[in-house]
């Protein structure tokens, strides 16, 4: 399971760079109002090149459906019930390690990450199944990702 | 009161030079009894509070710090968790600086294998070797003087959901190992490899048929048990394969028997219902021989566990006085709660006290050895939610944190939990290298409200009962040192480290050191001959799961404080420090 998730993401990484080479011939041939720095997927946005939509999006008995998954699939072993974090990172704080939109999400379950997350694409899941996790997902209510935890100083 | 009691104190590894034990720490536990009793007394109840900082040293890691330091000589070995370096220390120079480092390249899976917290519970030194597990599977041996890797054994699969984060064991040409994986549907084993080589020389399943478990007729003899392939009949068909029963814990040894000791951890998955029968030898304690991994006898502390009681805590091995009668025995305060003696040649139970609050079992009949149940605590996806299992899966103790014995007084010194639990079970499915557990267990305050989630406690094996304690606000999750100064030592959750009276549970001494403690103080003697304390700071293992409030190093990953505890990062955060204390 972990080394294919491995062999997996470089071939995640392999489609990305095709899709994004577009046979034009590289940085270069960036359009001038893309910035260098929109080019490079450090997590947080996906490059400009790849857009995968969620065809079930906001729909809630997808997201339902997806909840039944990330049971029976064992997500929440790792990333807890309710996908507040537990071995692995939380997935219902409103932030993501490897890009939150609608492509990224179904990447990292598809196609696995380092650290443990194992590929759940093809053997596992259907493509249909993934897009259900990933709608269940974006149906977590973020908190309001205020980066703040404060106490009560009243008291002792 | 009068105390009759005295352990046959164990000598240490037979390789180690004999120049006084108590001045070196080369092996977890101190010696192969599992005391954690050092014979040093330069500190002492009366000059305690004169203890301070002398030396600290960032390990460059974030992960739960639990474990212990090695000193052999005046080197001094330390394992961080995941990524696992080994750095040996010159506490001969000023400043102790390094000797070298070995940074193995451990595969970074293994975290997202690894249960709770890629954690690393210690090496062993022994002829002129250090060895230890990294995370990924691999064991170990690294040349104590060079730091140069002498060889590495692949004894564990990730892909099966195996990891190792247990902290080596030798005996004699034996280097004894096993691996976590109870709640990834592993099948339990342990492993005997050849300390010359690495080879693999045997491995012992601990669920299974005979030939899997290496029991053979005439030479395994449960004190409660008969019949042939116990370990298989005890199981639906074929559920066996991946019924769990990691080693994750502590290792003992008794030379004179020439049996190695240790716990066997909980049986998968956690929902009951999928898994009818005892499920030896999961929640159990196994007792093999070394050199060819030969069961000779095994005693399961919870059948058919229905509430994740793994039975991975320590074995301590003394001699005691019970009922006018002197004993071989073994101590081990379980996860369920019950305060154990036994007979170590034959795996009888002499006595099962409860030691925290404790509501699954009424008590254990000592003709059966058999717990006496609450049939309203069963679980099982059929039963829907149970309220109010005391104490919670994390333990009455964690197995990760073990208990230390005084000859001195005769007492126990036990980390304890007051947490109990609700249990809804779930059809669990299997899914190779994935979680397989099918519960869900949220935790509450136990006897007395939230004011003391947990208590450090003094434990009296011969009369069966506590005789002091220490309530702490937070679980208390770290090892224990006794010393023949007749000074105790542990740390808290919240980063207190602590010198208390080993007769009284008089606190003579805190201090705050840079993060909670998960991990097991040691004593040694100095090159200057003074006597050192030395502790890992680090809070992480399962407080990385229930408390993720206390990390700050992913800012892609923000988590909720513990429900049951909602201030513990109030006063720690995570991060790796070795202290050293003196007088």
């Amino acid at each position: 399971m972990a080394v294919q998730s491995v062999r997996s993401l470089f071939a995640g990484f392999a489609l990305i760079t095709a899709c994004r080479g577009g046979g034009r011939g590289g940085p270069a041939a960036a359009p001038l109002a893309v910035t260098y720095g929109q080019h490079v997927f450090a997590g947080g946005a996906a490059p400009a090149g790849a857009t995968l939509q969620n065809p079930f999006r906001g729909d809630r008995a997808s997201a339902a459906q997806g909840e039944v998954i990330f049971g029976a699939m064992n997500c929440d072993g790792c990333h807890g019930g309710g996908g507040t974090g537990w071995v692995g990172p939380s997935l219902a704080d409103g932030r993501w390690r490897f890009g939150g939109s609608d492509g990224a999400i179904y990447q990292s379950i598809y196609y696995g990450r380092p650290h443990g997350m194992p590929a759940y694409g093809g053997l596992l899941l259907s493509s249909g199944a993934v897009w259900k996790l990933v709608t269940y997902l974006q149906s977590l209510a973020p908190p309001a990702d205020v980066p703040t935890e404060a106490w009560d100083t009243s008291g002792r | 009161m009068k105390r009759v009691l005295l352990l046959a104190l164990w000598s240490g590894a037979a390789h180690v030079p004999a120049a006084s034990q108590d001045a070196q720490w080369t092996m977890p536990a101190k010696d192969y009894g599992a005391t954690r009793y050092s014979g040093l007394a330069q500190i002492s109840a009366a000059n305690a509070g004169r203890l301070r900082p002398v030396w600290t040293f960032s390990t460059g890691v974030l992960g739960g710090h639990e474990g212990q330091p090695l000193v052999v000589g005046h080197t001094m070995y330390v394992v961080t968790p995941y990524p696992n370096v080994l750095y040996a220390f010159d506490l001969t120079r000023d400043g102790y600086p390094l000797k070298w480092k070995y940074r193995p390249n451990v595969d970074p899976n293994a975290v997202g294998i690894a249960c709770c917290d890629a954690i690393n519970r210690g090496a062993f030194y022994a002829d002129g070797k250090v060895v230890y597990n990294l995370l990924d599977g691999r064991t170990v041996a690294i040349d104590a003087a060079s730091g140069k890797e002498l060889w590495q054994t692949r004894i564990a699969d990730l892909a099966q959901g195996e990891t190792t984060p247990v902290a080596t064991f030798v005996v004699k040409d034996r280097v004894i190992v096993g691996a976590s994986g109870g709640e990834f549907g592993i099948h339990g084993w342990v492993k005997g490899l050849d300390l010359a080589t690495g080879r693999i020389a045997w491995t012992a399943y601990n669920i299974g048929p005979d030939s899997q478990v290496l029991a053979q007729p005439g030479t395994f003899r449960p004190f409660y048990d008969t019949g042939a392939d116990l370990a298989l009949t005890t199981w639906p068909a074929d559920v066996w394969r991946r019924g769990g029963g990691p080693v994750w814990g502590w290792m003992s040894y008794d030379p004179a028997l020439d049996l190695v000791y240790y716990g066997v951890g909980n049986p998968g998955p956690y929902n009951p219902d999928q898994r009818a029968g005892d499920n030896k030898w999961t929640a159990s304690v196994l007792a093999r021989r070394p050199e060819d991994g030969a069961l000779v006898w095994a005693y399961q502390f919870t059948p058919h566990d229905s509430w994740d009681y793994d039975a991975n805590a320590e074995m301590i091995l003394v001699d005691l006085t019970i009922k006018g009668r002197r004993r071989k025995t073994l101590v081990h305060f379980d996860k369920n709660g019950f305060a154990y003696t036994l007979d170590r040649a034959t795996g009888e139970v002499l006595s099962a006290e409860p030691f925290v609050e404790v509501n699954w079992a009424r008590r254990v009949d000592l003709v059966t050895g058999r717990p006496v149940l609450d049939s309203t605590k069963l679980t099982g996806a059929s039963r829907g939610t149970v309220k109010h299992i005391c104490p919670t899966l994390e333990g009455g103790k964690t197995p990760a944190a073990p208990a230390a014995y005084s000859p001195r007084t005769g007492l126990f010194y036990v980390s304890t939990n007051n947490m109990c639990m609700d249990y809804l079970a779930a059809q669990a499915t299997y899914i190779a290298g994935t979680p397989f557990i099918g519960a869900t267990t949220p935790y509450h305050a136990g006897a007395g409200g939230g004011g003391n989630l947990g208590a450090f406690i003094a434990w009296d094996a011969v009369r069966g009962r506590r005789a002091w304690q220490i309530k702490e606000r937070y679980p208390v999750w770290s090892g224990v040192l006794a010393t023949a100064g007749d000074v105790v030592f542990y740390g808290t959750l919240d980063g207190w480290f602590k010198a208390v009276d080993a007769k009284t549970g008089r606190v003579l001494w805190r201090f705050k050191v840079g993060s909670g403690v998960v991990g097991n103080p040691i004593s040694f003697t100095g090159a200057d001959g003074k006597q050192y304390v030395a502790v890992y700071a680090g809070i992480g293992g399962d407080w990385f799961l229930l408390a993720g409030d206390v990390r700050s190093d992913d800012p892609a990953d923000v988590r909720p404080p513990a429900d049951f505890s909602p201030d513990i990062a109030r006063h720690t955060s995570q991060g790796g420090i070795v202290w050293l204390f003196s007088l």
